[in-house]
């Protein structure tokens, strides 16, 4: 009995705690780390000798740069790939080119 | 007979004092004052802690050097980060009027996104720019606004100090631009 009564406590208590962590909205106290949304920004209404505007463009330069680094990546990575299929190709070619030379009649 | 009538007269402002101090203490132990946050102060009371709070920072903030580059970008995209992280959710940002802290805090913290023409401390920008650093380092005592000297240096606050001078202009677009912290900054020395 006594027994019971303590896990009965414990799951009130439980229970309490849990209700009180929801009664806020988790977003509220969380720390995101995110990119800056640069896209849309109209760069021609922008009067750059306002540091907000300054602040603003080095921001999205930075971000810019980091696309322009992974698409040059992934470009790079292409290209390698590209010569991979031509690598392959050649070698398949020149198998069947083998084979051929083996079933010379 | 000058003299007796001057002892008369003193020792009923001691008894009087005497008085009032002794209701004082009951009062405070009582424990009949309302301390919720949801109770609000008389009018007289209000304006007895606002001027107290007012007079003191400004007294404690006039020897107070405001950096020449305070308006530069660098430190408004500094300070960016560290706002939305640390203030944000009690002193707002564009298109949010009101949050958990915003409505159970008292006093209401002042939303910092919007201007405060009607309710200007200062006309002059360089006395306001120190009250701002003032506050930020130092916090206010039983108001919710801690002293985030602990841990951040002085550089860094008026990084802050930058930004919010600028809050009021912003919009929700750049705010966002201003105020992304990317991966891996934690926003930590």
């Amino acid at each position: 009995m006594k027994k019971l009564m303590i896990h009965s406590m414990a799951l009130l208590a439980t229970a309490f705690i849990a209700s009180t962590t929801l009664a806020h909205d988790p977003s509220e106290h969380m720390t995101k780390n995110e990119e800056p949304k640069c896209a849309g920004m109209d760069h021609s209404k922008m009067d750059m000798t306002d540091p907000v505007a300054q602040a603003m463009m080095e921001q999205c330069s930075m971000s810019g740069d980091k696309q322009k680094m992974d698409m040059k990546h992934s470009q790079h990575k292409n290209m390698h790939s590209s010569e991979k299929d031509k690598e392959s190709m050649r070698m398949k070619m020149k198998a069947n080119h083998d084979s051929h030379d083996e079933h010379q009649h | 007979m000058k003299t007796m009538t001057t002892i008369s007269c003193f020792k009923k402002l001691l008894l009087l004092a005497s008085i009032l101090l002794l209701g004082a203490l009951a009062f405070i132990y009582s424990g009949i004052y309302p301390m919720g946050a949801d109770s609000k102060h008389f009018p007289a009371t209000y304006w007895v802690l606002e001027t107290l709070r007012e007079q003191s920072i400004a007294r404690a903030a006039k020897d107070i050097v405001v950096p020449d580059n305070i308006n530069a970008s660098t430190r408004l995209l500094a300070g960016g980060a560290d706002y939305n992280d640390m203030c944000a959710s009690c002193h707002l940002k564009p298109e949010k009027s009101s949050s958990d802290f915003s409505l159970g805090l008292y006093p209401v913290p002042p939303n910092l996104a919007i201007k405060h023409d009607d309710h200007a401390h200062s006309d002059d920008e360089n006395t306001e720019d120190k009250r701002r650093f003032w506050i930020i380092k130092h916090g206010i005592k039983a108001s919710g606004m801690p002293s985030w000297a602990p841990g951040h240096d002085d550089e860094r606050i008026w990084n802050m100090v930058s930004f919010i001078k600028r809050l009021p202009d912003l919009n929700a677009q750049q705010y966002q631009v201003l105020t992304a912290r990317k991966k891996g900054d934690t926003g930590h020395h």
